[in-house]
């Protein structure tokens, strides 16, 4: 059980790190297209590998953002709410998650079927095939349901999840 | 018919899960979701995927997470500091003194950060000491702060106008620059304010300052002087027309990760901090953009937009009535939620209405975020009210009441706007070509 746990808190982690990865492969494209555009050269396919990395970055982050309590929520309810019903609503809330979530990686994952199937290739000037910067959604949404099921167990088994809420990260969305 | 079944399911179903705390991306999957599977015979799933995949890996959005690193990284140097001591020296003279700080100082720090409790908190934990230790009543200090923080939407790098202007296809610079002129009279309007209630109020008598030279003034402020060049150099070359937002908020990266260097608060430790922060964020934002977007996809298939901007245009309404069913509209909503989420909920709706009513939709970009920015300083969750209540231990209706002016400035602004649109629209209007 210990070491489940370890493993899915390091799965989050390491996929927020790639996300991270992500992040800065985006500062470096952009320099690179910027400094092409300069000194007069071309940077063929720059704008889409960098929106690739936008969807790494995206949804590789998703699962750490949601266990660091960064991803927005109403709250005036649950805060409103005793221990008991709170924990009820709690668990509502993660099981309607954790079916979205699911929901989406399972078509996630036959879309990038197809795609690598019929190897799609990107219309734009950087001609790659599309199923390796899409299977960010399959990884990224199956963490993140892994995740939210994960605090769905935890609240229904030990009564509340792992999140605190983060108003600086949250205050974004303002 | 189909259309009043369809909307009152959407409304039904989507309050119902906002309201009980389903996080706000993945309630706005779930409606359209259910709003596809009810209203159309097309396979839903890979709709969804599609949709999403389309907006997530878009090149525009890039902009989002470098603004959001970029700020992140100022927040974490010593910028705090620096802030009130380098803005003091120059305001003191102002009628209204030192107040001026936490305005000024906002709208500084909301010209390198998208978020409202990082600037609030950046400003304000050095300012509210100092100013209390002179004597300012409290009432102005924490409703300056809680007022000029929301500026942070206004000013670019604006995420909010970000988030607005990838949903409605508008181009990010142009909706940067319309956002500076009413960014700065907003800004303006709060200074007179203060020094108007400096002349007629009877408990305003803080300690005076001590008068300082010309040279020890800069010496002060010496430090604040790499910020202002950071932000000429991010915005200067939107205006110039040198860099497009995406290429701008690139530079602003590297410009601020320079000057923490230099200022010798970057570190590994600070760095990643930075970084992941960043990162998080962004995300939390391309989940509610990922939700929205196929949300959008999902209303578009029920003809519901266009069955209500028809709607809206059979009843005649005049532009300001329009406009003003639409300020009652977005305050109730952002009493309830936040302002990107607001923004990307509504404007599948809104955004045809809007166009069919003729409205510029830059300018009712602009429009849109002084709105909403409002709701950030109105119970029961504005965001300035919770982080200002951490920072000051006053009790929540204390700091509403403290920010009520405040409220009522922004109310007249949304006037100003509307009256003479030109504030926004001239800047924009008059940008220098630059690459698409």
């Amino acid at each position: 059980m210990k070491a489940l746990r370890k493993t899915l808190d390091l799965l989050y982690a390491g996929a927020g790190a790639l996300a991270a990865v992500c992040l800065v492969a985006i500062l470096l494209l952009i320099v690179a297209q910027m400094i092409a555009r300069w000194t007069g050269e071309i940077f063929p396919g720059a704008a889409s590998y960098a929106g690739y990395a936008m969807a790494g970055a995206s949804f590789l982050a998703f699962a750490n953002a949601l266990s660091r309590g960064s991803h927005i929520r109403v709250a005036i309810l649950l805060n409103a709410l005793s221990a008991g019903p709170k924990r009820l609503l709690e668990i509502w809330c993660f099981a309607v998650g954790a079916a979205v979530a699911w929901y989406f990686t399972y078509y996630a994952y036959w879309f990038v079927y197809w795609s690598w199937k019929f190897n799609e290739i990107s219309q734009d000037q950087d001609a790659s095939p599309l199923w390796i910067p899409q299977s960010v959604m399959v990884i990224g949404g199956g963490i993140l349901a892994i995740a939210l099921t994960d605090n769905l167990l935890h609240v229904i088994f030990k009564g509340d999840h792992r999140i605190t809420r983060d108003l600086v990260d949250q205050s974004f969305g303002e | 018919m189909t259309e009043i079944y369809a909307i009152t399911l959407f409304l039904i179903v989507l309050f119902f899960l906002l309201g009980t705390g389903v996080w706000v991306g993945l309630a706005l999957m779930g409606v359209a979701w259910l709003g596809m599977e009810l209203f159309t015979s097309r396979p839903v799933g890979d709709t969804m995927i599609t949709t999403i995949w389309a907006s997530s890996s878009s090149w525009t959005l890039t902009a989002l997470p470098l603004f959001v690193w970029m700020g992140e990284i100022l927040y974490r140097t010593r910028l705090s500091q620096d802030m009130f001591r380098g803005l003091a020296p120059w305001l003191a003279r102002l009628p209204g003194g030192l107040v001026h700080t936490n305005i000024v100082g906002c709208t500084v720090f909301a010209a390198v950060s998208g978020s409202s409790a990082a600037t609030l908190t950046t400003v304000g934990k050095m300012s509210i000491p100092e100013l209390r230790s002179r004597g300012y009543p409290e009432k102005m200090i924490i409703g300056t702060l809680a007022g000029a923080a929301t500026l942070g939407l206004m000013i670019p790098p604006s995420l909010a106008l970000i988030v607005y202007g990838v949903t409605v296809n508008e181009s990010i610079t142009k909706l940067f620059f319309a956002g500076v002129m009413p960014g700065l009279l907003l800004a303006l309007m709060f200074m007179g304010y203060v020094a108007l209630s400096s002349v007629f109020s009877k408990d305003w008598n803080p300690k005076p300052e001590a008068q300082m030279t010309f040279m020890q003034k800069l010496s002060n402020s010496r430090f604040l002087l790499p910020v202002f060049a950071l932000i000429s150099v991010v915005i200067g070359s939107m205006y110039l027309g040198f860099a497009t937002a995406t290429e701008a908020a690139a530079i602003g990266v590297i410009g601020a990760l320079t000057l923490a260097l230099f200022q010798g608060s970057l570190n590994w430790h600070s760095f990643r901090e930075s970084l992941m922060g960043a990162m998080r964020t962004s995300a939390m934002i391309a989940l509610i953009l990922a939700g929205a977007a196929f949300l959008k996809l999902s209303m578009g298939f029920t003809g519901l937009p266009r069955a209500l901007a028809d709607g809206i245009a059979a009843m005649e309404l005049s532009r300001f009535q329009l406009l003003m069913a639409l300020l009652v509209f977005y305050i109730v909503l952002g009493m309830f939620l936040d302002g990107i989420s607001s923004i990307v909920l509504t404007m599948a709706v809104v955004e045809p209405m809007v166009r069919g009513a003729g409205i510029d939709l830059i300018w009712f970009g602009i429009f849109v975020v002084v709105v909403v920015e409002m709701a950030q300083i109105t119970p029961p969750i504005g965001f300035n009210l919770f982080v200002l209540q951490g920072m000051t231990d006053h009790e929540m209706g204390y700091i509403t009441r403290a920010a009520l002016p405040m409220f009522a400035i922004m109310v007249l602004m949304v006037f100003v706007l509307i009256w003479f649109p030109e504030i926004a629209t001239w800047l924009p209007e008059n940008l220098r070509k630059g690459p698409v």
